[in-house]
């Protein structure tokens, strides 16, 4: 099989966000110091430890999951829906590409954006603390599947999306909420009963405390739910991508 | 083989409009081939279907034998396509959309340059090539998607409407370079609402008319659909009564005019002057007109 469109166009998809480095990579690092500052040294030195580890080391990978998750679904959402607003999607339809060159392409620079993203956050978070990895392993797979399943959430939105408030009601309120209160700032130990059955329903709880786990080695929730939910859920917007470019939807009359 | 096959091509919207009514036609390899009908015609949606824009509703459509469903990757590799409506990456550069595009269609990054090269400087974009395409005038932007279609040198090129919102003189220069890839041998599918287009460009016209083909031939022959000749003949002063012998030519009387009509195929032209003699009218010109591409338009959409 000829590979040499599905590289062409990641080729296009990676360089179209390199070339704005300065609004795709450096923003969530410093939102990230800044989380840092505040909450970590201003604020984190009133909090007392959480499971024994310092409030900054304990927020750290949360900020870090933060930035990856915004990060993919941004990169797969914008670039997919300005080529839909520009027509230039068209490009790729009349192509000899097939749906899943597409949806891959598309998906790896997320992929590569959301990475970039997490060692930026986790350059700048080294020098405020030191950081100490329980397991690579776990890290890997968190990093990994959770930018693979916001990159193909941001493909559906696209798709879906008909017009820029569309396309901003999934960022704005949901995922930018339950990214805050996805247990990046708090285990759910520190929250009322009450509260902490609540948040369980929240599925980016699970990947915060499932990439943490891979720092710190404790969890606020059973480890094999985060994995399980993360596959699901990563799957399940792949089908919904699949079953969306090969119907044409809203992108062939 | 045919380059392009259509068999029962029916389009229905999601809205109940139907653009396409079972329409079958058929384009041989090389020729030039125009779809010419009104805004709405259903000329872009039969394109669409052809490119995989849009999705048909039933019927077959096949490139050179291969089904543009079925079959669609290799249909697409043979097509190159220039939408009516302006669709590049508006901050990217010429260069850049050309490269990126040569690589969809799989050609290797060694031979990107050479090939972006020549088709540039063909079409007079060369000096253009690190412009971003918004900053580019229309016939530009035009060129540069028409650039992009041919990228990877294909055997179809369809061409919806090209020359759309540009100069005359880049129309013309457009005219006559698509004229030389129709003689190099690559198959050309025009559609276009400009009935000078058709007619300068195209051995056979296909006249779309909601969603049907009321008409498919030559140029000549579509023009033989209404072969009549209009004789215009300017008196020196007005006529108030028709001469009954000129009534036979379906005379007509226009101020200070006769217009008289005949069928050159049955070469009455000498019998007409010599009626027109007999009435002793005082003539200051004659003037004739042949039928147009537009007037058998014209004719066939009104019924």
């Amino acid at each position: 099989m000829k590979l040499t469109g599905f590289f062409a166009l990641t080729e296009r998809e990676v360089s179209r966000f390199l070339r704005v480095w300065q609004q795709t990579i450096i923003p969530p690092m410093i939102t990230s110091i800044l989380f840092i500052l505040i909450f970590g040294y201003s604020l984190g030195s009133k909090i007392s430890a959480v499971a024994g580890v310092s409030y900054i080391g304990f927020i750290i990978p949360g900020l870090l999951m933060m930035g990856v998750i915004m990060s993919a679904y941004s990169n797969t959402s914008s670039s997919l829906y300005i080529s839909k607003f520009q027509g230039q999607v068209q490009e790729y339809l009349v192509a000899p590409l097939s749906y899943w060159q597409i949806i891959f392409a598309l998906t790896i620079a997320g992929v590569l954006r959301a990475i970039l993203v997490g060692a930026g956050i986790l350059a700048v978070s080294l020098l405020f603390t030191s950081i100490t990895v329980h397991s690579y392993a776990m890290l890997l797979f968190f990093i990994v599947m959770v930018s693979l399943l916001f990159s193909f959430a941001g493909i559906a939105t696209a798709l879906w999306a008909g017009n820029f408030d569309q396309m901003n009601i999934f960022a704005t309120f949901l995922i930018t909420p339950l990214t805050y209160l996805g247990g990046v700032f708090y285990s759910i130990s520190m929250l009322p009963s009450f509260w902490g059955t609540v948040v369980r329903f929240n599925p980016i709880l699970y990947m915060v405390d499932g990439f943490r786990y891979g720092f710190i080695g404790i969890t606020d929730v059973p480890l094999w739910h985060s994995v399980l939910l993360v596959l699901i859920l990563t799957v399940f917007f792949f089908v919904l991508c699949v079953w969306m470019f090969k119907k044409g939807y809203k992108l062939r009359t | 083989m045919d380059a392009i096959t259509i068999r029962n091509l029916t389009k229905k919207y999601g809205d109940g409009t139907v653009a396409l009514q079972n329409i079958s036609f058929s384009i041989k390899k090389g020729e030039f081939f125009a779809l010419l009908g009104p805004n709405g015609a259903g000329k872009t949606t039969t394109i669409n279907i052809l490119t995989g824009l849009a999705n048909k509703t039933s019927g077959d459509v096949l490139l050179f034998d291969q089904d543009v469903v079925r079959n669609y990757q290799q249909a697409r590799s043979l097509v190159g396509l220039v939408p009516q409506e302006f669709n590049l990456d508006q901050f990217d550069k010429v260069y850049n959309t050309l490269f990126f595009n040569a690589g969809y269609f799989g050609i290797p990054r060694s031979q990107r340059h050479s090939k972006i090269e020549s088709l540039l400087r063909e079409l007079g974009l060369w000096e253009k090539r690190y412009s971003k395409v918004r900053e580019l005038s229309g016939g530009m932007k035009r060129k540069v998607m028409i650039a992009r279609a041919l990228i990877h040198e294909p055997k179809i090129l369809i061409l919806d409407e090209p020359t759309a919102g540009v100069d005359v003189e880049t129309r013309k220069s457009l005219w006559t370079y698509f004229r030389r890839l129709n003689q190099k041998g690559t198959t050309i599918l025009l559609t276009t609402h400009y009935i000078e287009e058709a007619e300068e460009l195209c051995q056979r016209i296909a006249i779309v008319h909601k969603g049907n083909i009321i008409a498919l031939d030559t140029k000549n022959n579509l023009l033989e659909l209404l072969e009549r000749e209009t004789i215009k003949v300017v008196l020196s002063e007005p006529l108030s009564v028709l001469p009954p012998s000129l009534k036979k030519y379906g005379a007509a009387v226009q101020h200070n005019a006769l217009l008289l009509t005949i069928n050159p195929k049955q070469n009455n032209f000498s019998k007409l002057l010599d009626d027109l003699r007999k009435t002793k009218l005082s003539i200051r010109k004659i003037e004739t007109e042949r039928t147009t591409l537009e007037d058998v338009f014209l004719h066939l959409t009104k019924k």
